[in-house]
């Protein structure tokens, strides 16, 4: 018959005097507390009634039925417990005494909270520790921040040190305010029954409103990721794709594609296509691609000649990062060089144009507006041919 | 934070008193408000933190426990620790005997 009335629950546990006095508020309003759940505090609506409540902090976990019992027979209800915080109240009309009346004795019962709170709160700042540590080698061990970004690759591990910074943050201040309010105690200084709540109450709501968002959108990017990227072979006609192919480069009929080396769940890794999303880079993709002209052969005699293709393709969702992207990129997948022989051009239809050529590899960073490209080929044909294969398919990527 | 011997609070020290009788809980209160000849009034969850550390301390014991009810009693060591805080209060009032005559001094 009686409505419930579900309110979320504080994340600030700790201040007591507050929750008492938040309490008494609601039972004035006639939502009476029944009981502290996970998330949500449960009240049932009822006539509004004077109510004093009274929170007791209890050394073990559970409190006995001989507290139960000894509190009711001085007129205080047990009406819920959540952690070490038991919740009795009393009509005011009833005029019951006071639980405590001795601060410094009250202190006592902290002790065993402010131990374990202060444990907590080293726990977790060893962990957060752990965490930065962690994500600082995600994103800057190869120093290629950029990339790191504009791929989505630590978009878990970030909301994640996002989350345990929150609960670092909050261990934290349970832990300093616990041991405040027990040398408060210890000094004589009672606790305020009537804290004022409302501000901590709005801060809170705030708070867990955008934290709850932040997480929540957050987590829900991987699975984008996930759903979003797919991995194909690529088809030997050519694509309406935005990325460069060998045999628009090579210029040569002869061209057959070359034998597959690996082959995986039907995919054939040696010529193909990948497709990403991620909210930097909402297009993505990465292709391979492996070609053998029969007959021709490598200058040095190495073998047959087999030219080889490897481009990156974004469509960047901030065009200005692209700068940072190309030289992370050189960064990230040019080991052995020292990034020197990679030189700035200026074109007529780039924003960038970075080109670098050793005898049969040749690799070109070019972007334009959001559209960011990438192609490193190894092989005969001219560089200015990769440029204009570039020209043309960047266009795609800026309908 | 076990009784090392020192000065005992004022609650322990009433408890103690009160429970040169045997007694439970609630009638404890009152025992205390008697024994103190109202000048003290302890609050059931003053009363019942100075319960469980004292036992856990061995000043005081279950007399009997019938699940609901227990009823507490004070140990050898209890008596011991209380009259030698008794002994150090009277001291302490004797000391202050000279306040008793300080405005002829004056």
């Amino acid at each position: 018959m009686n409505k419930t009335v579900y309110k979320l629950r504080p994340s600030d546990y700790w201040r007591i005097g507050e929750h008492e006095s938040w309490f008494a508020d609601m039972a004035a309003n006639g939502i009476h507390l029944k009981k502290m759940g996970l998330q949500f505090v449960q009240f049932v609506k009822g006539e509004p009634k004077k109510m004093r409540y009274r929170i007791d902090v209890s050394i073990n976990k559970k409190i006995t039925p001989e507290q139960i019992q000894m509190y009711a027979e001085s007129g205080w209800d047990y009406v819920t417990s959540y952690n070490f915080f038991h919740v009795f109240s009393s009509p005011v009309e009833l005029n019951a005494p006071e639980l405590h009346t001795d601060p410094a004795e009250q202190s006592y019962t902290l002790k065993e909270l402010d131990k374990k709170l202060a444990m907590n709160a080293g726990i977790v700042a060893v962990a957060m520790i752990l965490m930065i540590v962690m994500l600082y080698a995600i994103w800057f061990l190869d120093e290629t921040p950029t990339l790191v970004l504009v791929e989505g690759i630590a978009i878990q591990q970030t909301i994640l040190t996002i989350f345990i910074g929150f609960s670092a943050y909050t261990s934290l201040q349970a832990a300093i305010s616990i041991r405040a309010l027990r040398k408060d105690l210890i000094g004589g200084k009672p606790i305020d029954h009537h804290a004022p709540w409302r501000m901590h109450h709005r801060l809170n709501s705030i708070i867990a409103l955008l934290f709850t968002a932040v997480v929540g959108v957050g987590s829900i990017i991987p699975f984008v990721q996930l759903a979003k990227g797919d991995t194909k072979t690529l088809p030997e006609a050519s694509l309406d794709l935005p990325f460069v192919r060998l045999a628009d480069v090579e210029q040569n009929p002869a061209l057959v594609r070359g034998e597959s080396t690996y082959m995986s769940d039907n995919v054939d890794w040696g010529n193909r296509y990948t497709y990403e999303w991620s909210p930097l880079a909402p297009v993505q993709y990465e292709t391979d691609e492996n070609g053998v002209v029969p007959g021709r052969m490598w200058k040095d005699g190495s073998g047959e000649y087999s030219p080889s293709m490897h481009t990156r393709v974004y469509q960047l969702s901030i065009p200005s990062i692209a700068d940072n992207l190309i030289s992370d990129l050189i960064k990230r997948y040019n080991y052995d060089d020292s990034g020197e022989d990679f030189v700035k051009t200026k074109h007529p239809t780039f924003d960038h144009l970075i080109v670098h050529e050793d005898e049969a590899m040749k690799e070109v960073f070019a972007s334009k507006g959001k559209a960011f490209i990438h192609v490193r080929y190894y092989g005969y044909a001219d560089i200015n041919s990769i440029i204009e294969n570039i020209e043309e398919k960047i266009e795609i990527i800026l309908e | 934070m076990a009784y090392n011997g020192g000065p005992m609070t004022e609650a322990m020290y009433y408890v103690l008193l009160a429970l040169m009788h045997p007694n439970h809980g609630y009638q404890l209160m009152h025992a205390i408000t008697e024994v103190s000849h109202g000048r003290l009034i302890m609050g059931p969850g003053t009363l019942y933190g100075v319960l469980s550390r004292m036992q856990k301390d061995g000043l005081i014991s279950l007399a009997e426990d019938d699940g609901r009810r227990k009823t507490y009693q004070i140990t050898p060591e209890g008596e011991q620790a209380l009259r030698i805080e008794y002994g150090r209060l009277k001291a302490m009032i004797q000391d202050g005997n000279i306040l008793e005559g300080g405005n002829e001094n004056e």
